[in-house]
């Protein structure tokens, strides 16, 4: 019964950290209408994606100290289903769900959409919301795969936030060409200070040993690619490439790829 | 390639390391199994709707439900209702009630509708839509997103 109660704590820890990383979506607007309008493929397609996702990062932050596969997968199920049931009942107190008339799987696309960045939460609380530093040892098991892996859960969990809103677009239609180019070297250059300059919490010193150069071609560079593609991904499933000409949907990339460098700069911080 | 390479070494999962040999309590068990129900139902209703879902265009009907008398003119609630396979934006639906002199003509924009849904909106008139006769259309949408 120890047992149960240990994780009955580590769940109501989960609930928190899936609260507050997801509640700033599940008050926007474009997430409930995304909801409704994603096209059915490319949320199934997302929402496939993300179970394996979810597996990944249990392993490297799970809400509980665990190694095994076994256990892996009953966190990353129970952090699905945390992120789930908080958005469903976060969505039906904001009078958004249950709207007379509407059908069940425009209701369904909204907390399925939702459910995402709420579970990556959930599992992220482990370590944050955490007691001790049980994932210390997890960390130095995190190889260069690993570490790109992070990298692509930081990104796309930062970009998530902003990825369905209107100003994305916007932003893109106001920058000119220069403007793009300085934006990425900017996201760059950020990338690269964050991680490996600045010393936050959590920055691997390891990775100082080769030289700036080296640091820079094995982490920075595929950092930002990895930024780059969660981007472009977002993008698609939100329906923003559509009939958009190529320039228009590299300027919209790149623009996401801001936030999306910055998570994973951090993703060492919050995963 | 360098990456690549080193890779596998050191990913190993650390599987002959039982540090913790007894079974997941019960509430792990359970909490897992939501999980897992939500997933499928997430899932499956999405797959479901993928696969078997029609596309066929938005096609809406606009129907009256009341009228009521105010000070302001006469307020005609209408529904519209999207039986289409598909979701439509900013839909523009008109009122013309004509019989009584000229015709009049109200229109509203309704943000949204999705398949198989229906949303009320309502169109106010001066003279009143029941002396006279009321044609209700959708005149044009925008694709959802």
């Amino acid at each position: 019964m120890d047992a149960n109660a240990a994780y009955g704590r580590a769940l109501a820890r989960a609930f928190g950290g899936a609260l507050l990383f997801s509640f700033p979506l599940l008050m926007t607007m474009e997430m409930w209408s995304l909801g409704m309008a994603v096209e059915r493929t490319r949320l199934l397609a997302f929402l496939l994606l993300s179970l394996p996702m979810l597996l990944g990062l249990s392993y490297y932050a799970g809400f509980e100290p665990t190694f095994r596969l076994r256990d892996e997968v009953l966190d990353a199920l129970a952090a699905f289903g945390v992120g789930f049931l908080l958005a469903g009942v976060l969505l039906a107190v904001f009078g958004v769900l249950f709207r007379q008339g509407l059908s069940l799987q425009a209701d369904l696309g909204k907390v399925a959409l939702c459910a995402v960045p709420g579970a990556i939460g959930a599992l992220v609380a482990g370590k944050q919301l955490g007691e001790g530093a049980p994932s210390t040892h997890e960390k130095e098991r995190a190889g260069t795969l690993g570490e790109i892996f992070l990298m692509a859960v930081g990104a796309l969990f930062l970009a998530f936030t902003v990825a369905p809103t209107e100003e994305m677009i916007l932003i893109a239609y106001q920058m000119g060409p220069l403007q793009a180019l300085l934006l990425m070297a900017l996201s760059v250059l950020l990338l690269h200070v964050f991680v490996y300059r600045l010393g936050f919490p959590g920055e691997s010193r390891r990775r100082e040993a080769g030289g700036a150069l080296r640091t820079f071609v094995g982490f920075t560079a595929p950092g930002y690619g990895v930024a780059l593609v969660v981007s472009l991904y977002l993008l698609w499933t939100f329906g923003r490439t559509d009939g958009v000409a190529p320039h228009e949907i590299a300027t919209m990339t790149i623009v996401l790829a801001f936030p999306a460098a910055l998570g994973a700069a951090t993703a060492r911080l919050v995963v | 390639m360098a990456t690549a390479k080193r890779a596998p070494a050191r990913r190993k999962p650390a599987p002959a390391k039982p540090s913790s040999p007894n079974a997941p309590p019960l509430l792990e068990w359970i909490s897992a199994a939501i999980g897992l129900a939500c997933a499928l139902t997430a899932i499956g209703f999405v797959a479901w709707d993928a696969v078997l879902g029609e596309r066929s265009p938005p096609a809406i009907e606009v129907r009256l439900v009341e009228v009521t008398p105010t000070p302001h003119g006469f307020v005609a609630q209408v529904e519209a209702v999207n039986h289409g396979g598909s979701s439509a934006a900013q839909v523009a639906i008109e009122g013309v009630l004509s019989g009584q002199g000229g015709p009049e003509t109200a229109q509203a924009t309704l943000d949204y509708i999705p398949q198989r849904s229906r949303v009320s909106g309502g169109l106010v008139f001066e003279h009143d839509p029941r002396a006279g006769r009321l044609t209700l259309r959708a005149k044009g949408f925008a694709d959802a997103s």
